[in-house]
């Protein structure tokens, strides 16, 4: 969708990234904060300390998952927005499967991988389910996905929440949240010893990128989902029908958010909770995979990169009282950045920097 | 020039629509059928505030599209349109005893603002064409993370405090009328400024010579280009155009109707922008049409209260997701409409 070469891409990336964080710098300066002292805490935040890192890598896990079901979408030319209710659908789904069967099994470690498992399986199929419909609505109707999605993203959290609190929420407590999952259900923590991070979490969220790289890459089918994205005659002219293809990539794309909306339910939360209190993986999942150009193998350092921003970003909300959402700001100006790679040509020409990519 | 009379001939259906919408009104208020209960003058009253925020971006976005670029970021400019609302009006006041006039002024900044940022906008949009559907994005983004980041600069919390809004415009005698009374003669000047302005954007873009243009700038932009007008001008134009009723809509939420800045969630503006997108296709691209689109969303969003007024009750969480899926349906089943053949192209003078 934007018309670069990949090593432009990859500086446009760079470049949009130190932008916009200078100028979130300069904004932090203008409402009377030390910008020094904020460039520091957000590394700090990010890297300075293991218990950092493991929050890093945690939201970068998260982002990582959410970028591939997003850049697997825009490959092939459907711009799914609706990533954040596939993987509040998927969450929610994985939930029920595990409140449900626990009571009926009995408790052990073996259980415990057992239940993970079918939890991962119904998110799978939840937020596949909840990405076809848009992508029916968009194939068969006409209806613009990127309206649709965001329609769904309020819709899922609106109806979640409705069941949560109706259904879900044990007597008496205060919190719209659910009873705690059992302890045997919970992804081990390893060198971290985090609570809400576990090494096998990240190593899903890697597999996943491979999995899809390869199907994108390797395979006929992940061949005619990107051609019918880019070139919509010659696919047709092939014998692909482009509707089926865009239903078959929303399924795709919501499957991946499902898992994500599992990961986050037993590995960083561990019961569920009101969806519209959760971080909005799937909207910055938008610019991770934006920055990556779309590339499933540029999403694991785009999800890194914005792993640490996020977990900068809430160091500095804690420690210097700067409102964290400044992080969400300079997040929205990098992908304003990304999106215009003509501004950096423009600036490379002027200042006779771009070399003969202008 | 088909596109013309592609206008005319919908203008008719429009009004028709319209006529219908209101003798359908009309006969549940007066006459004691069934359902009257659910038409009240009160519950018309509420849909036609509702509305009007997202009539007034609608009415922006349109003819943004219109003339050829689409503008996604309605939302974004929405959210900055109701915080520098409050924000201004607050400070000009000094943080006690909020005026009248305190509160005009936050409406002229809010304008001002977005109109502002619509203009950096269009700049990366025209001269720098970027992708619009991703920079729109962006914008929405920037939006959810500036907009509580500077509230909570200035109020300590991403949520004003309590701020009173602007007074109904109270016309004597007339307002003693039934029905037509209390709702256009005790009513905020804000609901029925963006009447007029349906009505205005209707006559300037069907017949005046800038419409014309506007059009041909979405239709034809080589034709328009040929006769002589500069294209990226007329788009600059519109662009800025919506980025101001985007953000006037915004400013009508927190300060013109509503009781201050919100800035939790998905902020105060809540997916008004993105109706409003959905507003002017269901109305076609015309601009009263796409009145009645968003008074149809608004009365969407105001159905709570009436349902409980004959007694169902359903939870808030579920009766405040009725907008969304009335846009659904309406997205399905009006499905494909006819979008100005330029869209999303950039465009570039021919040597």
């Amino acid at each position: 969708m934007l018309r670069a070469t990949v090593l432009e891409r990859i500086v446009i990336a760079i470049v949009s990234t130190t932008l916009a964080l200078v100028i979130g710098a300069g904004i932090v300066a203008l409402s009377g904060y030390d910008a020094v002292e904020f460039v520091y805490s957000l590394v700090y935040g990010a890297v300075g300390e293991l218990s950092n890192v493991a929050f890093t890598l945690r939201q970068s896990t998260m982002l990582i998952l959410a970028g591939v079901a997003v850049a697997v979408a825009f490959r092939a030319g459907v711009l799914n927005i609706g990533v954040q209710g596939q993987f509040v659908v998927g969450g929610f789904a994985a939930t029920l499967a595990i409140l449900f069967l626990t009571p009926l099994l009995p408790e052990n470690m073996f259980v415990g991988v057992v239940l993970m498992t079918v939890a991962g399986g119904a998110a799978v199929v939840a937020g596949g389910a909840y990405g076809a419909l848009p992508g029916l609505m968009k194939a068969y109707a006409g209806a613009n996905e990127v309206i649709t999605t965001i329609m769904l993203n309020f819709i899922a959290s609106g109806v979640v929440y409705f069941l949560l609190d109706a259904y879900l929420r044990p007597p008496g407590a205060a919190a719209p949240n659910t009873e705690s999952f059992p302890d045997y259900v919970d992804l081990p923590g390893f060198a971290f010893g985090s609570p809400s991070f576990s090494v096998i979490g990240f190593g899903i969220a890697l597999v996943t990128v491979a999995v899809v790289y390869v199907y994108m890459t390797q395979t006929g089918s992940g061949y005619d989902l990107v051609t019918s994205g880019y070139q919509e005659p010659a696919a047709k002219y092939s014998g692909v029908d482009p509707n089926r293809m865009i239903v078959r990539t929303m399924t795709l794309s919501g499957m991946i958010a499902g898992l994500a909306g599992a990961l986050f339910a037993v590995m960083i939360l561990g019961y569920y909770s009101d969806p519209n209190t959760f971080p909005t993986f799937g909207f910055d999942a938008i610019a991770v995979s934006l920055l990556a150009a779309n590339n499933p193998l540029g999403v694991i350092p785009a999800g890194l990169l914005f792993g640490g921003l996020d977990a900068g970003g809430q160091y500095i909300g804690f420690t210097l009282d700067v409102p964290s959402e400044l992080v969400d700001g300079v997040i929205g100006l990098i992908v304003l950045f990304v999106a215009a790679p003509e501004l950096f040509r423009a600036a490379g020409r002027y200042t006779g920097l771009g070399g003969d990519t202008g | 020039m088909s596109a013309v009379r592609d206008a005319t001939g919908g203008r008719s259906t429009v009004i028709g629509g319209f006529a219908l919408l209101v003798a359908a009104l009309l006969a549940f208020l007066i006459a004691d059928i069934p359902g009257s209960d659910l038409v009240t003058i009160g519950a018309i009253e509420r849909a036609l505030q509702a509305a009007t925020p997202i009539a007034l971006a609608a009415i922006g976005g349109l003819y943004a599209e219109k003339s050829g670029v689409f503008n996604i970021g309605l939302e974004g400019f929405m959210i900055f349109g109701a915080l520098f609302g409050a924000v201004t009006a607050w400070a000009v006041s000094g943080g006690d005893g909020i005026g009248q006039a305190d509160l005009w002024l936050g409406v002229l900044a809010a304008v001002l603002v977005c109109g502002l940022l619509a203009a950096l906008f269009a700049v990366l949009l025209i001269r720098y064409e970027a992708d619009q559907i991703v920079a729109g994005l962006a914008v929405w983004f920037i939006g959810l993370g500036f907009g509580p980041f500077i509230s909570t600069v200035v109020w300590g919390g991403v949520s004003s405090p309590s701020l009173p809004n602007i007074d109904n415009v109270v016309v004597p005698v007339l307002s003693e009328v039934p029905i037509a009374g209390r709702l256009f003669f005790d009513a905020s000047p804000l609901v029925l400024f963006t009447i007029l302005v349906a009505v205005g954007a209707w006559v300037v873009l069907f017949r005046t010579r800038f419409g014309y243009w506007v059009q041909a700038a979405g239709e034809n932009p080589e034709a328009l280009d040929t006769a002589g007008v500069d294209v990226n001008r007329v788009r600059y134009a519109t662009l800025i155009f919506s980025g101001i009723m985007a953000g006037l809509g915004g400013a009508v939420l927190s300060i013109g109707i509503g009781s201050g800045f919100t800035g939790t969630g998905v902020t105060m503006v809540d997916g008004r922008g993105w109706i409003a997108i959905v507003a002017y296709l269901f109305g076609n691209y015309n601009p009263l049409g796409t009145y009645g689109a968003s008074l149809l969303f608004g009365a969407m969003d105001m159905l709570q209260i009436q349902l409980q007024t004959i007694g169902i009750s359903l939870p808030g969480s579920i009766t405040g997701l009725f907008p969304y899926v009335a846009v659904l349906v309406v997205l399905v089943v009006v499905g494909y409409t006819r979008v100005p053949a330029a869209v999303g192209e950039p465009y570039t003078k021919e040597d």
